[in-house]
């Protein structure tokens, strides 16, 4: 197939999920009889696996976190009283955003992530704009098929689910996944119905403050991020002592940033800029050519112990459902780990 | 004579001397040159770099310590520029203008960045007025600001969005080479066959690993900066300006002030940090512009207000501590067809009319426009808009002298008014460097004056170096181009991005 068939191919399927996302949205959650929203497939939103950060790109963001109309994102998560609204006159939630996944890809942290914290509302962020957009259809398609699960069943029966808001509407017709969706439905009903998490496009490295405000978030991951292998690249690192003084910025005294990447190299350069040093004569070990260990960023975060990662579910997740670790299990890679925890701000020098 | 321009003053800067024995000097950077002239008879003192000899030797200084300095980026010109420094006899052109000038509080030392070669260049101001130039250091990206912290440390934010600190003279000893000890390893790819996949990248990490093992005999030393620098804070963005500012600790048992680091960038950021050591701290954000911010300026009678301004069509005033807006300043009556405008300089500074209570002054001129707005900033943070000053031509540099109540303004004696591309068709006949106008207090509102004093009149006789009128275009563009930037930060997008979803 030619090279433009195939994009042509592409943006046909991609307008028609449009359309029919479009057209549940507008009516509610019911489903006309005999279309069912199917998942997205990956293949038609493909991207190269790099973008460049320092580039402008056709960004849309708040003005500030005040700005950020987040009722578009979680409409189950709507204050019911419209009075309610922030600075850009969009509603307010219930309840803050307060889980972020940094370089999200194409969601399977997110959708891991769901039903472990079902009352928590995730964010995942994406600079590529077709998986971004992959990203938005697979979930509004996931949530769309949790509601049918839901009318089939006895809502009643499913207390950890928040239950939607919006007027009930009559049972409609039976789903059945006859896609040939990579991903299949899942077929039981899960915790949250997938209405607590989203996905948007950014650039966090230029941006992050414009949608988060200082300690808004408890969990921050970073899973799998582009290495960067070249030096003269290194600078767009998506961790790096600059940047983790943002990340501290967001993260709430006791919350979380969790790390995760398969390039050895990076996981010891993740060490180094949170102020933990590598082994001296480490493999991955560069000498001086970053400026590690010199912002003293190293005063904000405190390494989780092996102890505590094995506790924790996220990591479990993180190492389990996210689609390259997924890829990195396959080629039978090696998947490092590294968690911190925000302290509280140091006092003033007196 | 009367073929050429002049070049107009990109920056000027009083530098006021403490030890009451010398006289105040006015310091003025253009084309390629730093000008001194004495403030009360606008005698022309020195200039840098003096021609002939006096060049071969700052060179050489300056050549010594590129060559420990960072690694430069790999440029065309590099060869050229070697072989210019080598060359002693020929009047160096390796760099065409000086784009930063700034002195430090105490009036001590002036510091100037000299364009092409990235150098932040700290002089002292010799009792009869002349450049003794203490030090050159290279910096490894181009310096868009350049402040002061306490103790004179240069606070330095660059166009890959990092602040450095560096004490204001580097201490003898060079820093204690590499902070890993021992010999700098060769490096190893960070890709090994476990994270790489495809066929080609294979292939290129086998020819990598063949590579390092070729290296590890001539290992070479990374040049790195040996002088002292210290990062403080990075933006994923261009930084615009950064300024520092002390304020009382709010803690009363406290007598030590609490220091701030304010940063803007290209992206519509102010950051709050502290000061150093914790400048990985960040206190707050100030958003609220919707174009890029080219200029902070925080009054030093009044420490927490902060006036920002860039490529939006007004000011904002802030409670930066609280990150609060707290006006919004129009700086062009709203037309149809709004015109993009960028603020390229906020000055303020605190005078006295007959023993009255004092005019806190804040003063905006435009990129490319010939008229300085003026303002008052209240107590309660209000900017109250007073007369404008009509100069002849494009404010490029403005300097207040509270004593006089007079402010100085140097003017772009090439382009025309207005226009940041157009040059007039013939140079005047005696050119106009510099103009200044006196404050009168008007009927409730401030009024301006034009003097022509001993200091104008020299300064602008004496003019500058020449720029030849009938310059190819090329030249003129690269001249525009270094006195005009500010239009460039404005983001442009490409059609192709444009065009797809969102």
């Amino acid at each position: 197939m030619g090279a433009a068939a195939k994009r042509q191919k592409r943006e046909e399927f991609r307008k028609k999920i449009a359309a029919a996302t479009a057209e549940t949205a507008r009516d509610g959650s019911a489903c006309p009889v005999g279309s069912v929203l199917n998942l997205p497939q990956k293949k038609y939103y493909r991207q190269r696996a790099h973008a460049n950060p320092f580039s402008d790109h056709m960004l849309s963001y708040p003005l500030s976190p005040a700005h950020m109309d987040w009722a578009t994102h979680f409409p189950v998560y709507v204050n019911p009283d419209p009075t309610q609204t922030n600075a850009s006159g969009a509603r307010k939630l219930l309840k803050e955003v307060e889980v972020v996944d940094i370089g999200c890809g194409f969601g399977g942290l997110l959708v891991g992530l769901a039903p472990v914290l079902p009352d928590t509302l995730m964010v995942g962020m994406e600079i590529r704009i077709q998986v971004a957009e992959y990203l938005t259809n697979r979930i509004h398609a996931l949530r769309h098929q949790q509601h049918n699960l839901l009318l089939h069943k006895t809502p009643s029966s499913t207390p950890a689910t928040p239950e939607p808001l919006r007027e009930q509407t009559p049972p409609a017709a039976p789903s059945t996944p006859d896609s040939p969706s990579e991903t299949s439905f899942p077929t039981s009903v899960i915790p949250g119905g997938y209405n607590n998490i989203t996905a948007l496009r950014a650039n966090t490295m230029k941006f992050f403050p414009n949608f988060f405000a200082r300690h808004q978030l408890s969990k921050i991951f970073i899973c799998f991020p582009d290495p960067h292998f070249k030096a003269r690249k290194h600078k767009a690192r998506i961790v790096s002592e600059t940047l983790n003084a943002e990340y501290a910025y967001a993260l709430r005294p006791g919350g979380l940033l969790y790390t995760i990447t398969d390039v050895e190299e990076y996981h010891y350069w993740i060490l180094r800029h949170f102020g933990y040093q590598g082994p001296q004569d480490g493999e991955g070990g560069e000498g001086n050519e970053d400026q590690a260990g010199h912002g003293g960023v190293e005063g904000l975060f405190e390494r989780l112990t092996q102890e505590e990662l094995d506790g924790d579910e996220c990591v479990r997740v993180m190492m389990d459902s996210t689609e390259e670790g997924k890829k990195v299990t396959r080629n039978k890679g090696n998947k490092y780990v590294a968690v911190f925890r925000r302290r509280e701000d140091p006092a003033w020098p007196l | 004579m009367a073929e050429n321009f002049q070049h107009p003053f990109q920056g000027i800067q009083f530098v006021k001397r403490k030890n009451g024995a010398s006289k105040d000097v006015l310091v003025a950077s253009a084309g390629a040159n730093l000008y001194s002239y004495a403030v009360e008879s606008g005698q022309r003192l020195s200039v840098w770099p003096q021609d002939g000899a006096d060049i071969a030797t700052v060179n050489d200084t300056g050549s010594k310590l590129e060559h420990e300095g960072p690694p430069e980026k790999k440029r065309k010109v590099d060869s050229s520029e070697n072989a210019t420094k080598t060359a002693p006899a020929k009047k160096a052109a390796i760099w065409s203008h000086i784009p930063i000038l700034a002195s430090t509080p105490d009036g001590e030392y002036v510091v100037a960045l000299t364009g092409e070669d990235k150098c932040i260049r700290v002089f002292q101001i010799e009792e009869d007025g002349s450049f003794q130039q203490l030090s050159a250091r290279p910096m490894p990206k181009r310096p868009c600001s350049i402040t002061f912290m306490d103790e004179n440390d240069i606070l330095i934010g660059d166009k890959f969005g990092d602040v450095y600190s560096m004490p204001l003279i580097p201490s003898a000893t060079p820093r204690a080479v590499p902070r890993a000890p021992g010999q700098i390893k060769p490096r190893q790819p960070a890709a090994t066959n476990l994270t790489v996949h495809t066929q080609r990248n294979l292939k290129s990490l086998e020819m990598q690993q063949q590579q390092l093992a070729d290296k590890v005999n001539k290992a070479k030393d990374e040049d790195k900066p040996t002088f002292e620098h210290q990062l403080l804070l990075g933006h994923v963005s261009l930084l615009t300006d950064v300024a520092f500012v002390s304020l009382p600790s709010p803690d009363p048992s406290s007598a030590r002030k609490r220091g701030y680091i304010l940063s803007a960038d290209r992206d519509e950021h102010i950051r709050v940090s502290r000061g150093p050591p914790q400048a990985h701290v960040i206190e707050n954000y100030c958003l609220g512009h919707s174009s890029f911010i080219s200029k902070l300026c925080v009054p030093q009678w009044a420490p927490e207000y902060l006036i920002s301004g860039g490529g939006d069509p007004h000011l904002l005033v802030w409670n930066w501590v609280a990150s609060q807006i707290l006006q919004k300043v129009p700086l062009v009556a709203p037309t149809p067809e709004p015109k993009d405008v960028a603020v390229r300089g906020i000055w303020a500074s605190s005078l006295s009319l007959d023993n009255s209570h004092p005019i806190h002054l804040v003063l905006v001129a435009l990129e490319g426009n010939p008229t300085l707005q003026s303002f008052t900033l209240g107590p309660d943070g209000a900017l109250t808009p007073h007369n404008t000053i009509k100069t002849t031509s494009n404010i490029l540099d403005v300097q207040i002298r509270p004593e006089i109540n007079t402010v100085l303004i140097s003017v772009d004696c090439i382009r025309e008014p207005g226009s940041t591309e157009d040059w007039q068709s013939a140079p005047a006949s005696s050119s106009t460097l510099l103009e200044a106008y006196c404050l009168k207090q008007g009927n409730g509102t401030l009024e301006w004056e034009p003097v022509t004093d001993a200091l104008i009149n020299s300064v602008n006789a004496a003019g500058t170096s020449n720029v030849a009128s009938d310059a190819e275009q090329k030249a003129k563009t690269a001249l525009n181009n270094s006195l005009y930037g500010l239009e460039n930060l404005r983001k442009a997008f490409r059609e192709e991005d444009a065009g797809s979803v969102l």
